[in-house]
C-alpha cells in the first residue's frame, strides 16, 4: 500500500508541477488581471503620478475649477527661480530684494506676478519683467512624481490649497500605473462592441458545429462507409490533410484560392470578372470563408469518430435490412443514424469547446475583418490584449474577456462529465501491494 | 478489411465516389496547385503553368535581407516540436501510469481536473503568460515555449495515456509483482512496451502539434533567432502586397513536407488521436 502510493505520487509529480506552473497557474493570473486596468499606457509593473494632458480631461469633468488651476502655469518664487535671476546679469539688486521681500510667495497668474517685479526697488523695464517672471514659471504639468506625497508637496509649494479628498482624487487621476478595478467586466457587460462579438461567436460555434463538425462529418462518414476500402481510405486521407497541415500553410492555401491574385479571381477573370479579394471584399464572403476554413479542419474528427461508430454496427442489420429490401437511405435513416446518437452527442460537446477557444485560422485568414464583421471571442480577446492597431494593449481587459471563456469553457466540460458518466472512468486499481 | 468496410455489395459505390470527389475537389486543388506553383512559371492570369523552374526555392541557398535564415528557423522549428515532444511523452506515459493503476490520494479530482483543463483556451494563457514573461524579462525564449506548449498538451497526453494503460492485462502486473519485482520495474519493463502503440501515437500528435505551432512562438518568441518556421510563414502572410507568391508557397512545401511523410508512414497510429480528438 504505502510504497505504491509513494511511487505513485513521485510519478505524477513532474505531471502535477508542470501543470500547476505553466497552466494552473497562468489561468489564476488571468483572474487576477481580469481585476486591473493593465495595459501599455500603465505598464505593467507599478507608475508615477504625473499630471498629463489625460489625466486633466479625467479630472475636468468631476472636479473642474482644480483641473483648470492645475493646467495653468503658476509663479512661485522659490531659489531655484532666483539662482537663475542671479545668472541673467541684470541690476545686482533685483535678485537680492526679491529673495528678501518675496521668498516663498506664489503668483497664480504672470500679471500679478511682473505686477510685483515692475514695483521692486530697481524698477526693471519691460524687457527684464518678463524676463525675470519667466524664472519663476512653475506648472505641475508633465512632471513625475515617483510618490503620493512627492506631488502633494509640489502642490503645496505651488500654492495650490487642496483638501486631503481632492488630493486623493488628483492622485488618482494622475497615477499612470495600474490600478484595481472591475471596470473591465462593467465594460463587457454593456459594451455593443462586445455584445456583437458575442453574436459573432455564437453563429460562429453554430454555423461551423452544425454545417460541418457534425453534419458534414456525417456525410462524409456515410458515404465512405458505402464505398469500397481503397477509395473510403483515400477520402478520409484527404480529409484529414487540412487538420495535419500546418495552420499557416493551410490559411495560405485558401488564401491562394480566394485573394485577388488567386485562384478564383482568375478563373472569373476568364469569365470576364475583374480580379477581386474575394476572402475580404464582404462581410458575407469572409464569413463564408471561414466557415469554410474552420468547418473543412473540424469535419476530419468528426468523420473518424462516426466511421468507427459505424464500423461497430453489426452487419447482420445491413444484411437483414437488405433481404427485406430496404433502400440505402432507409438504411441511414432506420439503422445507422439512431446508433449514431453517442457519438453525435460527444463530438457536439467536444467540438464546441473547440470552436469556441479556436481562433488560430480566422487571426491567419481575415484577422476579423471586414470590420470587425468576424471577429469572434478568442480573437477579439488576443486582439485586445495582444495585437492591436490601436496600439494600447488592454492587458486587463484582455484577461477579463479570456476569463469569460473560462468559466463558460468549465461549465461546459463539468457538464459533459455529467452527461458521459464520469464514474465509470474512474474505477479503483485492482493490485495493491 | 473489405468485408468490413463495406456493408453491402447491392448497391453500387459509382455515385457516392463521385460525390465525394466533386465536394473534396477544392482540397485536391489547393493541395496540388500547392505543388505545381513551387516548380512551375505561371503566367500572372494563367491557370496552367508555361514551364519548370527551381528559382521559387532560392530561399534554400539565399536569405532575403531582413529575414532569418531559412536554415536557423528550422533547426528552430525542430528543436521546438523535438523537446516539446519527448517532455510529453515522459511526464504523460508516467502521470497515466499513475491515474490508471495506482491508487493516490485526489486521484479522482486529477482526472476530472485533467478533462477540464483540456477545455482551457490557450488564449488565457497565452495573455498571462505573455505579461508574466515580460514583467520578470524572459521574454523571446524558445525554452519558455517549450514548456507552454508541452503543458498545453499534457492533459491530452496524460488522458491518451491513461487509456491505453486501462487496456493492459492485469495480469501481466499481478505476476510481475508475485515475482518480487517493484511496481516501478513492473511498469519500466512489463507494462511500458505493451502501450508502445500508444507511445508512438502521441509522439506523433505532439511532434506534428508542436511542428505546427503557430500562435505561442508568434506571441512569446518572435525574435529573429528564436523564430520557429509558422512564424516565419506568416510574416509572408501578413504582407499583403504579397511579391513572390510561388516562392512563399514553396517554403510552405518545405515545410509541410516532414509533416506529410509522418503522416503517409504511421497514420494509422495518428487516427487514434485525430479520432479522440485534439483541439481546433
Amino acid at each position: 500500500m504505502k510504497s505504491s502510493r509513494r511511487l505513485g505520487l513521485v510519478m505524477i509529480a513532474p505531471a502535477a508541477i508542470m501543470i500547476v506552473l505553466f497552466f494552473l497557474l497562468p489561468v489564476i493570473l488571468t483572474a487576477v488581471f481580469s481585476m486591473t486596468n493593465m495595459s501599455t499606457a500603465t505598464g505593467i509593473s507599478g507608475g508615477v503620478y504625473q499630471i498629463a494632458p489625460n489625466s486633466l480631461i479625467i479630472l475636468k469633468s468631476a472636479m473642474p475649477d482644480i483641473a483648470a488651476e492645475l493646467a495653468e502655469p503658476r509663479y512661485a518664487i522659490d531659489e531655484a527661480g532666483l539662482k537663475a535671476v542671479e545668472g541673467l546679469g541684470l541690476a545686482h539688486g533685483i535678485a537680492a530684494e526679491l529673495r528678501a521681500k518675496h521668498a516663498g510667495e506664489v503668483f497664480p497668474t504672470r500679471r500679478e506676478a511682473e505686477r510685483m517685479i515692475k514695483d521692486l526697488a530697481e524698477r526693471p523695464s519691460t524687457r527684464d519683467v518678463k524676463q525675470i517672471s519667466e524664472q519663476f514659471n512653475r506648472s505641475a504639468v508633465n512632471t513625475r512624481f515617483d510618490s503620493k506625497e512627492e506631488l502633494f508637496s509640489a502642490l503645496d509649494t505651488l500654492g495650490l490649497n487642496l483638501t486631503l479628498e481632492q488630493k486623493e482624487a488628483v492622485a488618482e487621476a494622475t497615477y499612470t500605473g495600474w490600478t484595481w478595478t472591475t471596470d473591465n467586466f462593467s465594460r463587457i457587460a454593456t459594451s455593443p462592441d462586445m455584445a456583437r462579438v458575442l453574436l459573432n461567436t455564437a453563429l460562429y460555434v453554430a454555423l461551423v458545429l452544425t454545417l460541418f463538425n457534425v453534419g458534414y462529418a456525417l456525410l462524409l462518414a456515410i458515404w465512405t462507409h458505402y464505398m469500397p476500402p481503397a477509395p473510403a481510405s483515400i477520402f478520409r486521407g484527404i480529409w484529414l490533410l487540412p487538420r495535419i497541415t500546418p495552420v499557416v500553410i493551410y490559411v495560405m492555401l485558401w488564401k491562394w484560392l480566394a485573394w485577388d491574385t488567386g485562384f478564383i479571381s482568375v478563373l472569373m477573370g476568364k469569365f470576364g470578372y475583374p480580379p477581386k479579394n474575394y476572402l475580404l471584399d464582404t462581410a458575407y464572403n469572409a464569413w463564408f470563408f471561414v466557415v469554410l476554413i474552420n468547418g473543412f479542419i473540424g469535419a476530419s474528427m468528426g468523420m473518424l469518430v462516426f466511421s468507427s461508430a459505424m464500423k461497430a454496427i453489426p452487419k447482420s442489420q445491413f444484411y437483414a435490412s437488405e433481404v427485406d429490401g430496404a433502400s440505402r437511405w432507409q438504411q441511414i435513416r432506420y439503422i445507422i443514424l439512431p446508433q449514431m446518437r453517442w457519438p453525435i452527442l460527444f463530438v457536439t460537446c467536444y467540438q464546441t469547446l473547440s470552436l469556441l477557444a479556436s481562433f488560430n485560422e480566422t487571426l491567419l485568414a481575415t484577422n476579423g475583418g471586414p470590420g470587425n464583421a468576424t471577429e469572434v471571442w478568442a480573437l477579439a480577446a488576443y486582439h485586445t490584449a495582444l495585437r492591436n492597431y490601436a496600439g494600447n494593449l488592454e492587458y486587463g481587459l484582455g484577461a477579463a474577456m479570456a476569463l469569460v471563456l473560462v468559466v463558460i469553457g468549465v461549465t461546459l466540460s463539468l457538464l459533459y462529465l455529467r452527461v458521459f458518466n464520469y464514474r465509470t472512468l474512474v474505477a479503483k486499481p485492482l493490485i495493491e501491494d | 478489411m473489405a468485408e468490413r468496410s463495406q456493408p453491402s455489395a447491392n448497391y453500387s459505390s459509382w455515385p457516392v465516389v463521385s460525390a465525394l470527389t466533386i465536394v473534396s475537389l477544392p482540397l485536391l486543388l489547393m493541395y496540388v496547385y500547392l505543388f505545381l506553383d513551387t516548380v512551375t512559371v505561371k503566367q500572372p492570369d494563367a491557370l496552367l503553368p508555361s514551364g519548370f523552374t527551381v528559382n521559387h526555392w532560392r530561399f534554400l541557398w539565399q536569405t532575403t535581407a531582413g529575414k532569418a535564415n531559412i536554415w536557423q528557423v528550422t533547426v528552430n522549428t525542430l528543436l521546438f516540436s523535438a523537446c516539446t515532444t519527448s517532455l510529453v511523452l515522459l511526464v504523460s506515459s508516467m502521470a497515466g501510469y499513475v491515474l490508471s493503476r495506482l491508487n493516490v490520494p485526489a486521484r479522482g479530482f486529477f482526472l476530472a481536473g485533467v478533462m477540464v483543463l483540456h477545455a482551457f483556451p490557450s488564449v488565457t494563457l497565452i495573455i498571462a503568460i505573455f505579461i508574466v514573461l515580460q514583467m520578470i524579462g524572459l521574454y523571446n525564449s524558445l525554452i519558455g515555449v517549450i514548456l507552454v506548449k508541452a503543458a498545453i498538451d499534457l492533459p491530452l497526453g496524460i488522458w491518451l495515456m491513461k487509456g491505453f494503460y486501462d487496456t493492459v492485462p492485469w495480469e501481466i502486473e499481478m505476476a510481475g509483482v508475485v515475482d518480487g519485482a517493484s511496481r516501478f520495474r513492473v511498469w519500466k519493463s512489463l507494462v511500458l512496451p505493451q502501450v508502445k502503440p500508444g507511445i508512438m501515437a502521441l509522439g506523433l500528435f505532439s511532434f506534428l502539434s508542436g511542428w505546427g505551432e503557430f500562435i505561442l512562438p508568434q506571441v512569446l518568441a518572435p525574435g529573429n533567432d528564436v523564430q520557429v518556421l509558422s512564424v516565419y510563414l506568416a510574416g509572408f502572410l501578413a504582407d499583403d502586397n504579397n511579391y513572390d507568391f510561388n516562392m512563399f508557397k514553396a517554403v510552405g512545401l518545405f515545410y509541410l513536407v516532414p509533416v506529410l511523410i509522418a503522416y503517409a508512414l504511421f497514420n494509422k497510429y495518428l487516427m487514434n488521436i485525430y479520432g479522440g480528438g485534439s483541439k481546433g
